[in-house]
């Protein structure tokens, strides 16, 4: 299929959905099914329709329960068989009389209980919503909170519809890639920029990691204070014992994380379906113009940091700061402090800013901090907290109390202590 | 030292460098074990033994441990209905007992595997969840089980797959969908059941009885062996075979005795028309190429074929079409209309292979039905009000049986079925059974004439002959 193939067969199924609103579910799927009937591309349509319906909500539309009517139907049925087409005498109105009987009863008419029987099938659900566009009366409060909406409509201008198979083809791609991820066995990442959203993601999604910092040029360094970027391979708790495609769907279920890097790159071992003795290696990098549809989250996770990262820009140092710069491997999780501090000499301090936080989330931090090897680690800390010096391990020393916000002059004068000489450390 | 479950696998806490079946976790630095070593890891610490489950400081521990991993019930259940386990069922429950509870029992297709998975369920005392291959079966165990447990537990039987996600004390699901939860649910189950256990062995559900701590197990096939000799697999997951009954030593026990009757249909002309015309692109196609169809190599090299060319695909389209007016064609209505008429006082089961030719019948004659899109629920409910006589007719496109949760009917009607020859024979073998004071079972075969049915219809009473002379 050439690319402007795709780009037809996209806008054709993108019409199809809109011209079906308000039909039944049965009749869209059959107009779907004869796009394919002399077509071999047909796993690309149904691919690209399956893309499309989960953009869509469809409803049962019955005044009573579907199942509620049907039951009633059967139980008065049973006292009255046979119930046949072709009747001999006596029997001719049996079938006509058991419907009234139960619309009477239910309150509703002999169409509504006849339609509203087998209301609740698949197929004689209604499509009310594709995207944004929504059938009259539909009722947004009562639908679920859908994931990710569509732009534009039928009714706008030509450029939008172009937006949305922009949009589907997008999504194709990385659903085709995800598919092949489904029988991955190991995941090697590399990434340069976005680390506390990559390895939010990587703990959401229930996968573990060995985690290595490296330069510019992928290559493995000793010290996070030399990191560029970040090299993890992700599996999960059985690999330990043999090569698994368990962790297949949670690392495609991680892969939309990726295009949110500026720069990254893939790699991952294919098992072959049923001998893991056979695998191939797939592998993806930024440049192969995937789309991601997840969220990047807050920059700042609380008003301290965004405040303090804005009286930074404003004051006059020389010492420079970087949001989430560094990753510490802790084993089962990372930590990730809020900032780097970094001299033009080389010089570099990693600044953890303890807030306004629950007793609980303050217990695991402080877990956390501990954990941490780095002498140029500093800490700023709300006096509010009900936590100690000691608490801080041998990160004691380094702590920067503060009451309501906090002054760049005394982070500075922190990192002035505390900061390692990266040069001297390299040597 | 401390089990801890942890995502299908077990976590050991400050374990000793000698601990058995570990392995050294450099990303979390413990030691980490699969989770069915459970067992095993309690034995080696002496804390494990079999008929109270907890063993006592006077025993002496050979390591102390602390259990954080378990996190299944102890249950006592009995079966409601009291039915009396035949000779082998019962050597099979004790064989399986004498293993400590943990192996394989092989029994012929139709010899009340279910109901030995009752007694095992009864017999352990702790949570279960069973695995079918299908959502058919597992539908099956869910009504076996609600009938048989169903008021003694205080949660519903538990669902997992087919839409469903809903763990319970019992809890039934599929294959795919236990590989899918099984690192989540592991801890909650102390006995596996595993029904086909054959299919077991695949790389993939092999981890299903991986990441979970079940000290209990059962598997149950009538085939154990696989063509790829994986089975030896199952033995160290599951247990060994512990008992195996032949087919011939059941054979004709239980098969009930019925009347076979053979109806045909024309197309209506219209039908003909539609029919011949896509028959005729679906012949052309396969005529033009050289490949016989009618053998299983031929076949696949046609489907390879639909994948890439476009006569191809629409040739494959013509026979589905062509197949589904044979099999919906609506003078086939007409005399279902007269079998009804004449069967109405007696207790009907009609099959059709279609959903919507299941719906549209039910629509038509009002008959209770179950096909695969019938929510587990409403067809335990279904099939338990059709047992109980408040419903005497049932339409379904679902293939009913390999379990004792089918009630009985005296007539069948078969409307379009599958041309399997195995589960045909199973279909008619354990559903119809004469009624006391009648004739033989019927089952009826309703097929249309000059159409694909009637070669499928050929080959499948050929298949119940062969398998009946076996």
């Amino acid at each position: 299929m050439s690319d402007e193939q795709y780009r037809e067969t996209a806008a054709t199924l993108i019409d199809l959905f809109e011209t079906h609103l308000g039909e039944p579910k049965g009749d869209l799927e059959a107009a779907i099914d004869e796009l394919t009937v002399d077509d071999t591309d047909y796993k690309i349509v149904q691919g690209l329709a399956k893309l499309l319906t989960d953009e869509c909500e469809f409803e049962q539309q019955a005044a009573v329960d579907p199942r509620e009517i049907r039951q009633r139907l059967f139980e008065r049925a049973n006292d009255r068989y046979p119930i046949v087409r072709q009747p001999t005498l006596g029997e001719d109105t049996q079938k006509l009389e058991v419907y009234s009987a139960v619309a009477d009863e239910l309150g509703i008419s002999l169409e509504a209980c006849y339609r509203g029987m087998y209301a609740d099938l698949d197929h004689n659900k209604r499509l009310v919503r594709f995207g944004e566009q929504t059938v009259d009366g539909y009722d947004e409060d009562a639908s679920d909170t859908s994931t990710t909406k569509l732009t534009g409509n039928s009714k706008q201008a030509y450029d939008q519809t172009e937006q949305t198979v922009d949009w589907l083809l997008a999504r194709y791609n990385l659903a085709l890639a995800q598919a092949v991820l489904y029988d991955a066995s190991e995941m090697r990442i590399r990434v340069w920029d976005h680390f506390g959203t990559v390895f939010s993601y990587v703990k959401l999604f229930g996968l573990m990691h060995r985690i290595y910092p490296i330069d510019a040029d992928g290559t493995r360094v000793d010290s996070t204070d030399d990191a560029a970027g970040y090299e993890a391979e992700l599996d999960g708790p059985a690999s330990l014992f043999r090569k698994s495609q368990k962790y297949g769907i949670r690392m495609a279920n991680f892969l939309p994380t990726l295009p949110l890097c500026d720069r990254w790159e893939m790699n991952a071992e294919i098992l072959d379906d049923e001998s893991t003795s056979n695998s191939h290696q797939f592998t993806l990098d930024h440049t192969d113009g995937l789309v991601s549809h997840y969220s990047t989250g807050q920059r700042f996770d609380s008003d301290i940091e965004r405040t303090l990262a804005r009286k930074w820009e404003r004051a006059n140092t020389e010492w420079e700061l970087q949001r989430e710069d560094d990753v510490f491997d802790l084993g089962d999780e990372v930590m990730i402090p809020d900032f780097a501090i970094e001299h033009p000499n080389g010089r570099r301090a990693i600044l953890e800013i303890v807030g306004f936080w629950t007793p609980e989330y303050l217990a695991s931090k402080l877990t956390k901090i501990r954990q941490v090897e780095a002498d140029n680690f500093v800490l700023a800390v709300s006096e509010r907290l009900d936590c100690a010096g000691e608490d801080f391990g041998d990160a004691a020393d380094r702590v920067l109390w503060f009451k309501t916000g906090i002054h760049v002059y005394d982070v500075v004068e922190l990192a002035e202590a505390y900061a390692s000489n990266t040069e001297m450390d390299r040597s | 030292m401390r089990l801890e479950f942890d995502d299908g696998t077990l976590v050991l806490h400050d374990a000793p460098e000698t601990v058995p079946y570990a392995e050294w976790d450099d990303r979390v630095d413990e030691y980490r074990a699969q989770a069915y070593r459970y067992r095993a890891l309690l034995d080696w610490a002496g804390h494990w033994t079999e008929d109270d489950r907890q063993a006592t400081l006077q025993d002496g521990f050979t390591h102390d441990i602390e259990d954080a991993a378990r996190a299944y019930p102890d249950l006592a259940l009995t079966p409601a209905l009291q039915i009396e386990p035949r000779d082998y069922q019962q050597a099979a429950l004790d064989a399986w007992r004498a293993h400590d509870r943990q192996g394989s029992v092989i029994l012929p297709t139709g010899s009340g595997k279910t109901f030995l998975g009752l007694q095992a369920i009864a017999d352990a005392g702790v949570s279960a969840l069973v695995v079918t291959p299908t959502i058919d079966l597992m539908n099956q165990w869910h009504a076996t089980l609600t009938n048989a447990f169903g008021d003694q537990l205080t949660d519903d039987i538990g669902v997992l797959g087919g839409g469903s996600h809903e763990i319970g004390a019992v809890t039934v699901t599929t294959y795919d969908s236990a590989y899918r939860y099984i690192d989540e649910y592991g801890d909650q189950f102390g006995l596996l059941i595993t029904d086909e256990t054959h299919h077991l062995a695949a790389e993939t559900y092999l981890q299903i009885p991986e990441m979970t701590i079940a000290p209990y197990r059962l598997g149950l096939t009538a085939t154990y062996e696989r063509a790829d000799g994986r089975e030896e697999l199952l033995e160290d997951r599951m247990g060994p075979v512990v008992y195996e009954e032949a087919v011939g030593n059941l054979a004709g026990e239980f098969l009930s005795e019925y009347e076979t009757i053979q109806m045909s249909v024309e197309l209506t002309s219209e039908e003909r028309t539609e029919y011949d015309e896509e028959y005729q692109i679906y012949r052309d196609y396969v005529d033009s190429h050289d490949f016989d169809i009618w053998k299983e190599q031929g076949y696949a090299e046609f489907l390879k074929r639909t994948s890439y060319d476009p006569h191809g695909r629409r040739a494959l389209v013509a026979k589905q079409r062509a197949e589904r007016i044979a099999r919906t064609a609506t003078k086939k209505l007409d005399t279902l209309d007269n079998l009804l008429k004449r069967h109405h006082d007696d207790r009907v089961i009609v099959f059709t292979a279609n959903n919507d030719f299941a719906y549209d019948i039910s629509r038509e004659f009002i008959l209770p039905c179950i096909t695969h899109q019938t929510d587990t629920d409403e067809r335990t409910e279904i099939l338990d009000r059709f047992r109980s006589g408040e419903y005497s007719m049932l339409a379904t496109s679902q293939v009913l049986d390999e379990g004792i949760d089918v009630p009985a009917a005296n007539v069948g009607i078969i409307l379009s079925g599958s041309a399997s020859k195995r589960q045909y024979a199973q279909r008619l073998g354990r559903i119809l059974r004469p009624t006391d004071d009648r004739q033989p079972a019927r089952l009826y075969e309703i097929i249309t004439t000059d159409t694909m049915e009637t070669y499928v219809s050929q080959r499948r009473r050929d298949g119940v002959k062969s398998s009946a002379d076996s």
